[in-house]
């Protein structure tokens, strides 16, 4: 594989499953999360402190990253989250809620580096996650196991969502939580789950994106824009839709920016963030709804005959 | 006759009191800073006090009053700044002769090039206030233009789709600012030619008072403009945009007209931000900067309280120089950890807005609802009811 298309396979898996975060957090309790930038940080810092105290491949610490960022979701769910939900609090009073819990965790993350480079003698201001990878095919390990790890996680969270009793109770609550709430449904603790898996996500996908990219204690704060452009791509109404929308702009981002260097040079690389902006503005502007707005049931219905609706 | 002594006089008893009460807090800060560290320190505090002050009234005036979910502050701010580094000093450059191109930005060139202008400027007083005011007028002036630009593809946008995407423009521009080496030198920066070398010896002052007067101004401004027919349809769109709608307001134009003006005002901050510090670099503009810490002072403060902005601004400033200055004496602790306590700047910002969010939504200075009649009106209106006499569905609305 070509090194931009492997750096962009980590990325874009990186961006999918935060921006499925963003969305799901978004759909079951309005709240748009900025806490996902350090959420990702944390994230990123769970591995690399494995690797760098214990060694050994960084996919061991995948799962306790991804614990670790339930532990944050929960904590944001039961420390600011569920007051202002049962308070019924504005939209942009959730958000900015979590810009707070988002600054402090960001001033944790900087003492916590000045703890591993003071104490520790570590450097973890600017880090290469890239060095603990092996290969494997010839190419970066992490361009084949990180997109087989986002799918296996998507897999099962479909499966989740689809087949599980709580699963099923968890999209009657985002559908319409009144309804839920009336035929018996626990909407708490369908919000704590949320912010649980939501906070999972995010955790994973930093801890993908920083194969991919310098790792730095802002490393979130300077990514957050892209990942809001994928939930906003896929139209922040399903969570299978952010999923996609994270891919397509962490995947745009890669190839265009090789596509514009090779024609016109590397000042392009500059302007990278350009890319996945003017995706997001095209998208805001033609198709407001986002990907997931797209009837694709109603386009791919009519190619192979079947009824749109019934399985939707 | 009690529920209507009620309602008119409670918000009018209530307020001011909190509003002098943190009003004295601040000033016992400042005075204590003033006899523990002395003159500078202070100084400087006033000076981020009054940039910041105009640069949140400015995002109270979109957020706060009009109900946009502004989180591009950094854009406008950085329009202002740019336009401050980009065309005046070329335009003084195209005068005396000087190059003024595409080169006027070249680290090379311009750091012995600034010095000549300064001279010339150091020379002349009239031409010093020309050319401070010119620069003022060039920020407003870009600062308008890309709220306007900003307000175009996003104003029809719902809540959070507007917020991020105004986000997203405003990292864009900190990079274009960055790469594009010819606007304001990319990663280098430009130094920007300074109109207060004129008063030697006091420079440092003579700038805490200019700054301090634009400050006032803006916020004389502000007062006004919302207690105005115009202020009154913004916050009837902030209220109910449906509403607003239906007694004839057209929302988008109303919208547009709050984001330009925001954004003319909040570019005079990042202007007057440039011309202070000298030199404009673009990585200095952050999102987190220009964007996150002034809605930490405005939710301080209180949303839709102008008095309460500039109090929150005043409040939040010191308290963070505070921690920068007593951090060896307060958070010793920290330091045996071989932990620099200057990272307890986020944390503040986000234990403020945490806190603000959960116990205090309205701020320290809560918005002051004013009845749209005059009290004495309101009042006859509640006790004596509506005559049959007097029809009072004549007078037609706004």
């Amino acid at each position: 594989m070509a090194p931009w298309l492997a750096s962009g396979f980590i990325y874009a898996s990186a961006l999918a499953l935060t921006a499925g975060g963003i969305t799901l957090l978004y759909m079951s309790t309005r709240t748009f999360n900025f806490a996902h930038a350090s959420m990702a940080t944390c994230g990123f810092y769970v591995v690399y402190t494995g690797c760098a105290l214990y060694g050994g491949a960084p996919y061991r610490y995948l799962p306790l990253a991804f614990l670790f960022g339930a532990l944050l979701g929960v904590i944001c769910y039961f420390g600011l989250n569920r007051h202002l939900l049962r308070r019924g609090a504005a939209e942009i009073t959730l958000m900015m809620s979590t810009l707070g819990y988002d600054l402090i965790l960001l001033s944790v993350i900087q003492m916590y580096c000045d703890y591993l480079t003071f104490g520790l003698r570590l450097y973890p201001r600017r880090v290469s996650m890239s060095v603990y990878d092996f290969e494997l095919f010839g190419t970066k390990a992490a361009s084949i196991i990180l997109p087989l790890i986002a799918i296996v996680f998507i897999t099962a969270l479909h499966l989740f969502l689809v087949k599980t009793k709580f699963g099923v109770a968890m999209r009657a609550t985002i559908e319409n939580p009144v309804l839920a709430g009336a035929s018996g449904i626990n909407s708490d603790r369908v919000y704590m789950t949320s912010w649980i898996i939501g906070g999972g996500m995010a955790s994973l996908g930093g801890a993908a994106m920083a194969m991919a990219m310098t790792g730095t204690p802002v490393m979130g704060m300077t990514t957050i824009p892209f990942m809001f452009a994928g939930a906003i791509l896929g139209g922040l109404h399903s969570l299978y839709g952010g999923i996609l929308g994270g891919f397509v702009v962490g995947m745009a981002e890669y190839a265009g920016v090789f596509a514009l260097s090779k024609q016109f040079g590397p000042w392009v690389l500059g302007y990278r963030m350009g890319i996945p902006l003017l995706l997001m503005v095209f998208i805001m502007l033609v198709f407001p709804r986002g990907l997931a707005g797209i009837p694709w049931a109603a386009l791919f219905g009519r190619l192979t005959g079947k009824k749109r609706g019934v399985s939707a | 006759m009690t529920g209507a002594e009620g309602f008119i006089s409670k918000p009018k008893g209530f307020l001011p009191r909190r509003e002098i009460m943190v009003a004295i807090i601040v000033l016992a800060l400042l005075i204590f800073l003033l006899m523990n560290r002395g003159m500078p320190l202070v100084l400087t505090i006033l000076i981020q006090i009054a940039i910041f002050a105009i640069i949140t009234m400015s995002l109270n005036f979109e957020v706060g009053y009009t109900g946009i979910p502004q989180f591009g502050r950094v854009l406008a701010v950085i329009a202002g700044a740019f336009a401050v580094g980009a065309i005046p000093g070329r335009l003084l450059a195209m005068f005396m002769g000087l190059p003024w191109g595409a080169s006027y930005a070249n680290n090379a060139v311009n750091y012995k090039l600034v010095p000549q202008l300064n001279e010339v400027l150091a020379g002349s007083w009239l031409l010093s206030v020309g050319f401070l005011l010119l620069c003022l007028l060039m920020a407003a002036a870009c600062g308008a233009g890309i709220g306007w630009l900003m307000s175009r593809p996003a104003i029809r946008l719902k809540e959070a789709y507007l917020g991020i995407s105004m986000l997203a423009f405003g990292d864009f521009a900190m990079w274009v600012g960055h790469n594009w080496e010819p606007l304001v030198g990319g990663s280098t920066g430009v130094y920007v030619p300074d109109p207060f070398r004129v008063v030697y010896g006091a420079r440092f002052q003579v700038v805490v008072i200019t700054i301090f007067v634009f400050a006032l101004l803006i916020y004389l401004f502000i007062n006004k403009l919302v207690k105005s027919p115009f202020g009154r349809s913004l916050k009837m769109v902030r209220d109910n945009d449906v509403s607003a709608a239906a007694a004839g307001k057209d929302i988008v134009k109303i919208r547009t007209q709050s984001l330009v003006v925001g954004a003319a005002l909040a570019a005079v901050g990042g202007g007057l931000w440039v011309i202070y510090t000298g030199t404009v670099t673009a990585f200095g503009f952050s999102r987190l900067v220009f964007t996150f810490w002034p809605w930490a002072f405005m939710m301080l403060g209180g949303i839709g309280s102008n008095t309460g902005v500039v109090l929150g601004v005043s409040l939040l400033q010191i308290l963070r120089t505070m921690i920068t200055t007593y951090r060896f004496q307060l958070f010793g602790f920290l330091i045996a950890w071989k932990i620099d306590p200057i990272h307890l700047d986020h944390m503040l910002l986000g234990v403020v807005i945490v806190v603000v969010v959960l116990f205090l939504p309205h701020g320290l200075v809560p918005e002051n609802v004013e009845p749209v009649l005059p009290a004495n009106r309101v009042r006859r209106v509640i006790t004596d009811g509506l005559e049959p006499s007097k029809p009072a569905v004549n007078r037609p609305l706004s």
